[in-house]
């Protein structure tokens, strides 16, 4: 019987570590994820049910010391050129289950990656953060906080709007940093987060890049307030939510890299979160192809399974040749973050436009196809228990988080034909 | 101006009545339930119940189509499906669901009521149910579906859900894992399309409260809060004579027609809110840095056109289908096929342009489209969810290529 193992993936360069964390992913979602999903949106605000999975995940399997070099206790993947496509098979096999958890895993790193990575590994902050991580088995989560009420896009847009429009301000004094600001929507807060890397300014109204810093804080430092979870249209195992940073005080060497390359490393949390952003639609692709199957299967049309329809097949064909196509090119954004030597730097806005062109286009085609799946389903496509309704209500957003798709639109066109304004 | 004013419809079709209907209904609406929704969400008890009661048995759009001996109103003319439209699209704006369930009995009524074709056997029976008392009444339908059950006797490829036989003077109806069109959690009447073995199928109105009805528990779905539906794990019902509407398609194709107007006309309301959603967002929202307003960028411009032309479009076509039903001898026929045809794909084009436009909204609204704090959310999932009743668009195409091209074995 075909699987989802029968889609193709580029086995001329997945990582070496791949059979075993996939078999490790497999397992983890079978038993630990799948049987509760159904019940996540209403676990939305206290994460009863999205908890225990998590702290085996990150906790007891230690996937949240991934990032941390070896010598701290960590697997050293932020110093491995395998690290993204490593990363997009554990993204897909989650969000086979849930892109929610998917979601929140990919984010506990961001945090990291601008002091995790060659060649700005920041040695000093790894040493101070990875016992939080890797000392424990409870599961320990972290957050980039760049969304402020007036706008995420602005602030995601450096190269454009170059962190004019930061309200959140980072003032030094003595040898500290003071923190005053209001973030939005950071994923993995809500009352989670135990640290935080928070996007500022130290001019505000400045529009030069120097100026943005990220700033590390930790949660139970004073003047921090997360508030309470909120409401989403899905996406429950992703928690969100305002919060508050008044007269926060941290040293200036939670400082990420330093001025310039804090705002020029943001494009590699942009690159990479683009590449996960598409193993995170392949693997819910996946999960529906099988439900898709199974519904096709036993549901009858004029007297034959309904796959058997030559024009239900038109459609069945349609969904596992995106799902072929949109493997194969995640696998392949997934590589070139990976190898620098061949592609460049993954901060450099090539890479960061590339991504995002893949992924704004994965996205489309996702919202398209799975839209007509349900469809296809009529009344079962809305059914929790069929499943596909909630992968449909919890991939939307990952059209709108790291770059929405206009901005996503606007950086392909700057960098491919280079405009000079939009 | 508002939405109302500015998003193009036929004023002149419309009569006094239709439009000062239109009005009480937005004031209704706006009051009872977008102003209360922040704060009771989708609460079904509190807000989505009682809100439906008012629509239906206090405002009367229960009691619409019924003739006026049987206490009810009596408009059951030609121009009724412009009344419908202009209401359903005010009850859509506020809460797709509940213009969901709405255009249901509104369908029904129609199917029983209508000048010209009117049951009387059944409107006799059925009439004092939705005219006297001051219950809503909601009213679910039980249609063919692509089923599980091998051999199961078909209509238009799809299974019957149910089968029905006479019995003296009644009719025996029953069906296993029966998933209805809404409500049926609560649904006060069925009315069920079934396979009977020995000629026409026929449709038969099965009161909630028969005996030998099993309701599941209530079901966890995409949107339309307003109607909690169940499966029906088993009916096995015995109803008299008289609840048995129509044999044959034409009756069906009739109810089939003004149903799928009255989804026309609710995508048209959820497009209607998600205009106004976004109207407001892109007079109000800064990009691109400072002083740079939202409407004004040429690319987010762009989609809120487009956005503004699907909302344009579907409201033109639902009042379009009012006015093919009200002149239905210039489309084939009040019943037939072809009206039937016309209907089915006005229904699918509004809800596939709902569904795109709304779609693209939530583009433009990023963190905000996705909260429900915002209220767009709600549009997107409902519209999802009742384009999905109305069938599989990969099979309906197969009815509209039956019509236009006489295919012979399709
Ligand atoms: C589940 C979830 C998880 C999230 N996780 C995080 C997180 O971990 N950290 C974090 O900081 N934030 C997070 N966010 C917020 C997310 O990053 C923002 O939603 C995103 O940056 C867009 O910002 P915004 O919502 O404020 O919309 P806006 O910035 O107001 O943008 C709205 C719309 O304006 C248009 N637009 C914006 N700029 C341009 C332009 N230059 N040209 C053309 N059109 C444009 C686009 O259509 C865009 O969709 C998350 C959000 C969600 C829903």
């Amino acid at each position: 019987m075909r699987s989802i193992d029968d889609f193709t993936r580029p086995l001329e360069y997945i990582s070496p570590m791949d059979g075993l964390l996939g078999s490790i992913f497999r397992e983890w979602v079978e038993k630990e994820v799948i049987p509760y999903r159904r019940q996540f949106d209403e676990d939305y605000r206290e994460h009863h049910l999205i908890h225990p999975p998590f702290k085996k995940l990150l906790g007891e399997y230690g996937l949240q010391r991934m990032i941390f070099p070896e010598d701290l206790g960590g697997w050293g993947m932020g110093r491995s050129n395998y690290m993204c496509v490593a990363a997009f098979r554990m993204f897909e096999e989650i969000a086979r289950a849930d892109s929610g958890m998917a979601l929140a895993f990919g984010a506990l790193f961001w945090p990291f990656l601008f002091i995790a990575l060659e060649p700005h590994e920041n040695r000093r902050l790894l040493e101070e953060f990875a016992p939080m991580f890797c000392e424990t088995t409870e599961p320990v989560f972290a957050a980039l906080c760049m969304t402020e009420p007036q706008g995420g896009s602005d602030i995601e847009n450096v190269e454009i709007v170059k962190g004019t429009t930061i309200q959140t301000t980072a003032v030094k004094d003595g040898d500290e940093w003071v923190i005053n600001g209001h973030k939005l929507w950071p994923s993995n807060t809500g009352g989670l987060a135990k640290l935080m890397a928070v996007v500022c300014t130290t001019n505000p109204g400045s529009d030069d890049p120097r100026d943005i810093a990220v700033i590390f804080v930790k949660d139970d430092m004073p003047g921090v307030t997360q508030g309470p979870p909120y409401e989403k249209a899905g996406m429950a195992a992703d928690m969100n939510s305002d919060i508050w940073f008044e007269n926060v005080r941290v040293p200036l060497w939670y400082r990420a890299i330093g001025p310039g390359d804090d705002a020029k490393y943001f494009g590699e949390v942009m690159a990479t979160g683009n590449m996960g952003i598409i193993a995170w639609i392949s693997g819910a692709m996946m999960n529906i192809y099988e439900r898709l199957s199974e519904y096709t299967s036993r549901k009858r049309y004029r007297g034959k399974p309904l796959k058997e329809d030559d024009g239900v097949a038109g459609l069945l064909a349609d969904f596992a040749a995106n799902i072929e196509n949109i493997r194969i090119v995640g696998y392949q954004c997934a590589r070139m973050c990976d190898r620098h030597d061949l592609y460049g730097p993954l901060w450099h806005p090539r890479l960061v436009a590339k991504m995002r062109a893949q992924r704004y286009l994965a996205m489309d085609r996702f919202i398209d196809v799975t839209g007509r799946v349900m469809n296809l389903m009529e009344a079962y496509g809305t059914d929790r228990d069929w499943d596909v309704e909630k992968h449909w209500r919890d991939l939307k957003i990952l059209q709108l988080v790291e770059g929405s798709k206009q901005l996503c639109q606007i950086e392909v066109a700057r960098w491919f034909y280079e405009c000079e304004t939009l | 101006m508002n939405a109302m004013e500015i998003i193009p419809f036929p004023r002149k079709r419309l009569d006094k009545a239709d439009l000062d209907l239109a009005a009480t209904l937005q004031a209704l609406v706006e009051k009872e339930i977008m102003d209360k929704r922040l704060e009771l969400k989708e609460d079904y008890e509190q807000l989505l119940a009682p809100s439906f009661a008012r629509i239906m048995s206090e405002i009367g759009l229960q009691k619409m189509f019924w003739p006026e001996e049987h206490g009810g109103e009596g408009h059951n003319g030609p121009d009724a499906a412009y009344t419908v439209v202009a209401a359903l699209e005010q009850i859509g704006r506020a809460d797709t669901g509940l213009a969901f369930l709405a255009a249901h009995s509104l369908a029904l009524q129609a199917a029983l009521a209508q000048e010209g074709a009117r049951r009387e056997e059944t409107c006799a029976a059925f009439a004092s149910l939705f005219c006297s008392g001051d219950r809503p009444v909601r009213v679910s339908f039980i249609l063919p579906a692509l089923t599980e059950e091998e051999g199961a006797p078909e209509w238009r490829g799809k299974g019957f859900q149910v089968v029905a036989a006479p019995s003296g003077n009644a009719w025996k109806v029953s069906g296993r894992m029966v998933r209805p069109t809404c409500c049926g959690l609560d649904a006060d009447l069925f009315g069920a399309w079934c396979a009977v073995a020995d000629g026409d199928p026929a449709f038969i109105l099965v009161p909630g409260d028969t005996p030998g009805i099993a309701r599941g528990t209530e079901l966890k779905k995409t949107g339309l809060a307003a109607s909690r539906n169940a499966d029906l794990e088993r009916l096995e019902a015995t109803v008299p004579d008289a609840n048995c509407a129509w044999r044959g398609n034409e009756g069906t194709f009739r109810l089939l027609s003004w149903y799928y107007l009255g989804v026309a006309a609710t995508a048209s309301g959820a497009l209607l809110a998600n205009y106004e959603i976004i109207r407001e967002w892109g007079d109000n929202r800064v990009i691109k840095g400072k002083d740079h307003i939202f409407k004004d960028n040429p690319l987010t411009a762009a989609v809120m056109g487009e956005v503004a032309k699907d909302t344009s479009v579907v409201r033109l076509l639902a009042y379009e289908l009012a006015g093919m039903l009200s002149e239905a001898g210039e489309y084939g026929g009040d019943g037939s096929q072809a009206l039937y045809t016309m209907a089915l794909m006005l229904a699918h084009q509004a809800c596939a342009s709902a569904e795109h436009a709304i779609n693209r909204t939530m583009e433009l609204m990023a963190s905000a489209g996705y909260a429900k704090e915002w209220q767009l959310e709600r549009y997107w999932r409902d519209v999802k969810a009742m384009q999905c009743h109305l069938g599989a668009y990969e099979l309906a195409k197969h009815d509209f290529a039956r019509w236009f091209y006489d295919t012979v074995t399709l």
